[in-house]
């Protein structure tokens, strides 16, 4: 067995002493990635991409996105880490995999569904504005929740989704009820390949564009528009027939189909914000 | 009538949409987050003090807290010096762009790596390599936004609050390993105040907590503030590996 001399023991803790490091590291613990190359030149590396496929054929083009920008990009003078990949553009599909069969330990008692929102509950980013609710129609073939119809245009759409069967008619989601149809909410999930004329365009703070037409959102996927749950944050400046005032916090806030809205006034125009009071 | 062209796809049946449906990403957060990395982007400089508290988990007492105070300079593309105080002892971290010198000066001892590396990519290596942690790094990485992204199950804006007196965005998060909360400043920089992380995975689930404070925005830092110069009698030692510390 080998014997270790005293004066390599005392150098081998002085240099643990200098370096003062924990076990686990504590600071610095988002799994950052890409950047470990000792002696590496400084270039940040490759990002991934996405790549959205478009329609062909629609009512009208959703806006063009910003490019992703690849890495470090180039500046006039330096900065301090080259500038932010991605800024308003990410991919939201890019998962974590790597931990998902990491066990997580619940040592405390977590309710579900308690308030943790300041002020009791989301604040707008915009600052309230309250103007009179004057309720909206997207057209005469548009109609609100729970209208009812003896039958439908031969043309509607028939769909199933989560065991529900649907129709589909200019923006409006029909069920079977009564013997004849009744206007229901938007379910989420579904995919349409072209919204009709009318609809808005809002983003919610994150870049992505958000479509928004007869009190439903929708997301562009390489498939057609999907339907989503309100984004928070999201803009839009009418609301459907359907929605009902309530008061919260002081503030006078709309309720439409489950959702709040938050009046508020955008470039002198009345619009509303949705918030989760 | 006009033929209508809308086709339906179910998606009820594809896992994918599934998982993203697990998921609540809150784009106003999102926004915020990207608004302050942004802004730290475009930083030529900068200096912030930062107050630290973190747990050391203990068998015999639990969760015992320790707190640091640094004085962290930044100059691009490649400059550094953070002087901390506190529990760890007083320590000096001076990276010039070429080599990287820690200096204690409770033991006035010193070591040296050689590292011609970018901010970013100095700090990531060192950490990774050394263990070496640079205080609330997480925000200096230019991946900051999409790196929580991708770890994140939930990302919430929460309101308003007031962190050292100033008025912050409040957004609370939680990942697979770790929960997290982030206090940005709402004013015209956006810089972090405050950061806080719990490790879920950890025993006893300590925490990390950095306040931010006294930032300078694009100070005027001369090249001399990042160069280390060796103390009067003090000893180099060498500075080792966590892989080293493993075996």
């Amino acid at each position: 067995m080998q014997t270790v001399s005293k004066p390599t023991i005392f150098f081998l803790l002085s240099m643990l002493a200098l370096a003062g490091i924990p076990g686990e590291g504590i600071a610095q613990r988002f799994n950052h990635g890409g950047f470990s190359r000792p002696g590496a030149p400084a270039a940040a590396p490759a990002r991934a991409v996405p790549q959205p496929v478009r329609p062909e054929a629609r009512p009208a083009a959703p806006p063009a996105r910003p490019e992703i920008r690849p890495g470090a990009q180039p500046v006039e003078r330096p900065t301090i880490n080259g500038g932010s990949w991605n800024s308003g553009n990410h991919d939201y599909s890019r998962p974590a995999e790597a931990h998902e069969n990491v066990p997580v330990r619940q040592n405390v008692t977590a309710r579900d569904r308690v308030n943790v929102y300041h002020t009791g509950g989301y604040r707008g980013v915009h600052p309230y504005y309250y103007h009179p609710y004057r309720p909206y129609y997207w057209g005469p073939h548009w109609h609100p929740l729970g209208f009812f119809l003896t039958a439908l245009a031969s043309d509607a759409i028939f769909f199933s989704l989560n065991n529900q069967r649907y129709y589909y008619d200019d923006g409006v989601y029909y069920q079977p009820s009564n013997g004849g149809y009744s206007v229901v909410s938007a379910p989420v999930g579904a995919i349409v390949a072209a919204l009709p004329p009318g609809y808005e365009t809002t983003t919610a703070g994150d870049g992505n564009n958000y479509f928004y037409f007869g009190g439903v959102f929708y997301v562009y996927t390489g498939q057609g528009y999907q339907v989503v749950m309100a984004p928070p944050g999201a803009v839009i400046t009418q609301l459907p027939v359907g929605a009902v005032e309530q008061s919260v916090n002081g503030e006078t806030l709309l309720v439409y189909n489950n959702t709040y809205y938050l009046p508020i006034s955008q470039d002198g125009q009345d619009a509303y914000e949705v918030v989760n009071p | 009538m006009v033929k209508k062209t809308f086709v339906f796809l179910s998606f009820c049946f594809l896992s994918a949409h599934l998982q993203a449906q697990a998921r609540r990403i809150d784009t106003v957060a999102v926004s915020i987050l990207d608004r302050m990395s942004a802004v730290i982007g475009e930083l030529g400089s900068c200096s912030v003090t930062i107050k630290s508290n973190y747990d050391v988990a203990s068998k015999e007492l639990g969760l015992v807290k320790h707190s640091d105070e640094e004085q962290l300079y930044l100059h691009g593309p490649n400059k550094l010096l953070l002087k901390s105080e506190g529990d760890r002892g007083s320590r000096d971290l001076y990276f010039d762009g070429k080599r990287l010198s820690y200096y204690s000066l409770d033991r006035n001892q010193y070591g040296q790596i050689d590292a011609g590396l970018s901010l970013v990519e100095m700090i990531d290596t060192v950490n990774k390599l050394y263990g070496i942690e640079f205080p609330a790094a997480d925000f200096l990485y230019p991946s900051f936004v999409d790196d929580i992204l991708a770890d994140s199950k939930e990302l919430v804006y929460l309101g308003l609050t007031r962190i050292e007196g100033k008025e912050c965005y409040h957004i609370a998060g939680r990942g697979s390993d770790k929960t997290f909360q982030f206090w940005i400043s709402d004013d015209a920089f956006s810089l972090p105040m405050k950061m806080v992380i719990v490790y879920t995975n950890r025993e006893m689930n300590p925490q990390y907590e950095a306040v931010l404070t006294n930032w300078q925005v694009n100070p005027d830092l001369p090249d001399a503030l990042f160069e280390f110069s060796v103390p009067l009698k003090a000893r180099r030692v060498r500075l080792v590996p966590l892989s080293t510390h493993k075996k």
